[in-house]
């Protein structure tokens, strides 16, 4: 058979491309479900790490997360973690970073006196300037942080604000606009938690 | 024909992909801030070398030339496209940290480079090795880099803290431009120790 | 949820050009920017070719994405389905100025097959459907990576034209110091960051 001919050179194309594709939704179909339960998981455990509760391991996280309590008031969907005291509430949120949206977790104590983390889940800030973020010492100031009149906020670029009680962090160096994003998302999440708790902030 | 021993010679040192034919660096130097994550990237691309050389080897008395590039391509996709599912599944952190650069393994041109010249020409076998070792000695450049980037910018080796807790993280290191420095550095040292080995010989 | 997540255009623009650049700062595009860099004239030609190509293809495949994939769910194809369509495009470019323009085709149509291959072009396409960017954000993205790339190849040709003739550690000529010159590029471009602050 004449391996040049044109019949040959398209049916050859399309019985190629038929067999990759036909592997390739086998393989995505198989993995489909391993695939949703680790979207799951990671979503777990962001929220979670937001509450402050340390996990390690999937199995861990779905343990955990079976404490938290999802409730929805005014609309919003709110993770509410039982502390004792005013209870702990984290709400995931999407903002607009400089790049594409920025998505994450941010938890407050009942009486939005303090914030108790931040988890940031997916970001495509610049690598090593903005993407910094995702960074533990910047998420870390956003832990158990007094909330002063109402914000946090975002002060000149630094090494990171060990001070919980002055209601500021420091932003990243060379990241100037990220961190305004930043202090633009906790201002509108914090507004939207006090709406659907009804407290004043 | 080359012997298998000569072959890695080649592809590891003498006609290294990067630093003798400064190809497909674009899909992975953005990834080299953490080793981890260029160990992971760099060994996709070991496989997607080496299984794209064998399976074009397999089938290149099969493949019309008029669609010869096009079906290499195929080839090379649906390879990365696995790398891809199985990372999604296995290693879903990974996955995320990598993000787009997974799927731009494909133009990798060390990947088509190999196919072209050498899987056409050559057995099976022999083109898978050279696939391994082509992928190896790209591996082995960027792992070079990954570790000077995590070390200097983040202070760590593979996520292991090993510096003294006041060393002070290079920022630049962690910026896309301290990738191109340590480049151009490994280039000049690798030719300037090939330059005296072609002295003595 | 895209109400908030809406960038400014002329922000998105303006950043894809300069402190967010394809190749300075997600290193796309590298081989063939090494290559041609060498000559000025071949820069200037495969830097509006780049450019064009970028701008028509971050649009189609953002249909195909939006139109085709994910109604099908079959997104898990796209890096198949954008390098096909990366090909037919290229291909399709060139007939057309290979028709319209003798002149045209000197100057940008010889560089079309090397776009195909260029990571340049499926790294945007792969970047808009991430960040999830709208058809317009997607096309502004593409034209201002493009034009980032150009200034980005022309700007390095004239350095090596001067670099070529500067004596150096022979095992640092060529390649080496191109790097380096790259590094020093791209930390003058990221220098811009504070500067762009038009929002």
């Amino acid at each position: 058979m004449n391996k040049q001919s044109l019949p040959y050179t398209i049916g050859f194309t399309f019985f190629i491309s038929f067999l990759f594709v036909l592997f390739l939704s086998f393989a995505h179909h198989t993995t489909a479900p391993r695939v949703e339960r680790n979207r799951e998981v990671t979503r777990q455990r962001s929220i979670l790490s937001a509450l402050g509760v340390e996990t390690s391991g999937p199995d861990q996280i779905q343990e955990a997360f079976r404490e938290v309590k999802e409730i929805e008031r005014e609309g919003i969907t709110l993770f509410r973690l039982d502390d004792g005291e005013t209870g702990v509430y984290a709400k995931e949120f999407i903002g607009s970073g400089v790049w594409g949206p920025i998505e994450g977790v941010l938890a407050v104590t009942g009486d939005l006196a303090r914030t108790r983390g931040l988890e940031i889940v997916d970001q495509t800030e610049t690598p090593g300037l903005g993407g910094r973020i995702t960074e533990g010492w910047f998420k870390e100031q956003l832990r158990d942080l007094r909330i002063v009149e109402g914000t946090i906020r975002v002060a000149a670029p630094g090494e990171g604000d060990t001070d919980k009680e002055n209601g500021k962090i420091d932003a990243i160096t060379g990241a100037t606009r990220t961190s305004e994003r930043m202090g633009v998302i906790f201002k509108n999440e914090l507004e939207r938690i006090a709406s659907a708790l009804g407290v004043e902030l | 024909m080359s012997s298998p021993k000569e072959i890695m010679r080649e592809n590891l040192w003498t006609n290294n992909p990067i630093f003798m034919q400064i190809l497909g660096i674009c899909s992975a130097l953005a990834v080299t801030n953490l080793m981890i994550n260029t160990l992971i990237m760099t060994l996709g691309v070991v496989f997607v070398t080496a299984m794209s050389n064998l399976t074009v080897s397999l089938m290149k008395s099969l493949i019309p030339r008029k669609v010869r590039m096009i079906v290499q391509t195929l080839i090379i996709a649906f390879y990365v496209i696995i790398v891809d599912i199985l990372l999604r599944a296995y290693l879903p952190d990974i996955s995320r940290a990598l993000g787009p650069y997974v799927g731009l393994i494909i133009t990798n041109c060390i990947i088509m480079g190999r196919a072209e010249a050498f899987a056409q020409s050559n057995p099976p076998v022999l083109s898978l090795w050279d696939g391994v070792t082509s992928g190896m000695g790209y591996m082995g450049v960027l792992m070079t880099i990954a570790f000077v980037r995590e070390l200097l910018g983040f202070g760590t080796v593979l996520g292991f803290p090993v510096l003294p807790s006041g060393f002070e993280p290079w920022i630049i290191m962690v910026t896309p431009p301290s990738a191109f420095f340590l480049l151009g550095i490994i280039i000049w040292i690798g030719k300037t120790i090939m330059n005296k080995e072609g002295a003595t010989a | 949820m895209n109400a908030e997540t809406l960038l400014n255009p002329f922000s998105l623009f303006f950043a894809s050009i300069i402190t967010s650049n394809i190749l300075l700062s997600n290193f796309l595009g590298m081989c063939s920017f090494i290559a041609i860099s060498k000559d000025s004239s071949s820069s200037n030609g495969l830097g509006m070719a780049v450019t064009v190509v970028l701008t028509v293809t971050t649009a189609i495949n953002w249909l195909i994405l939006h139109h085709v994939l994910i109604p099908l769910d079959l997104v898990y194809l796209r890096f198949i389905v954008f390098i096909v369509s990366i090909a037919a495009v290229v291909q399709m470019l060139e007939m057309i100025i290979d028709r319209v323009s003798q002149a045209l085709y000197l100057n940008l149509g010889i560089f079309l097959p090397l776009i195909t291959v260029n990571c340049a072009i499926l790294g945007v396409s792969l970047f808009m459907e991430i960040r999830q960017y709208t058809l317009l954000q997607s096309v502004i993205y593409g034209l201002g990576s493009g034009l980032g790339w150009w200034l980005a190849i022309m700007l390095l040709s004239a350095i090596r034209k001067k670099t070529e003739k500067s004596k150096v550690s022979p095992a640092l000529q060529g390649p080496g110091l191109t790097m380096i010159t790259i590094g020093f590029m791209a930390m003058a471009f990221i220098g811009f960051s504070g500067m762009l602050a038009v929002q």
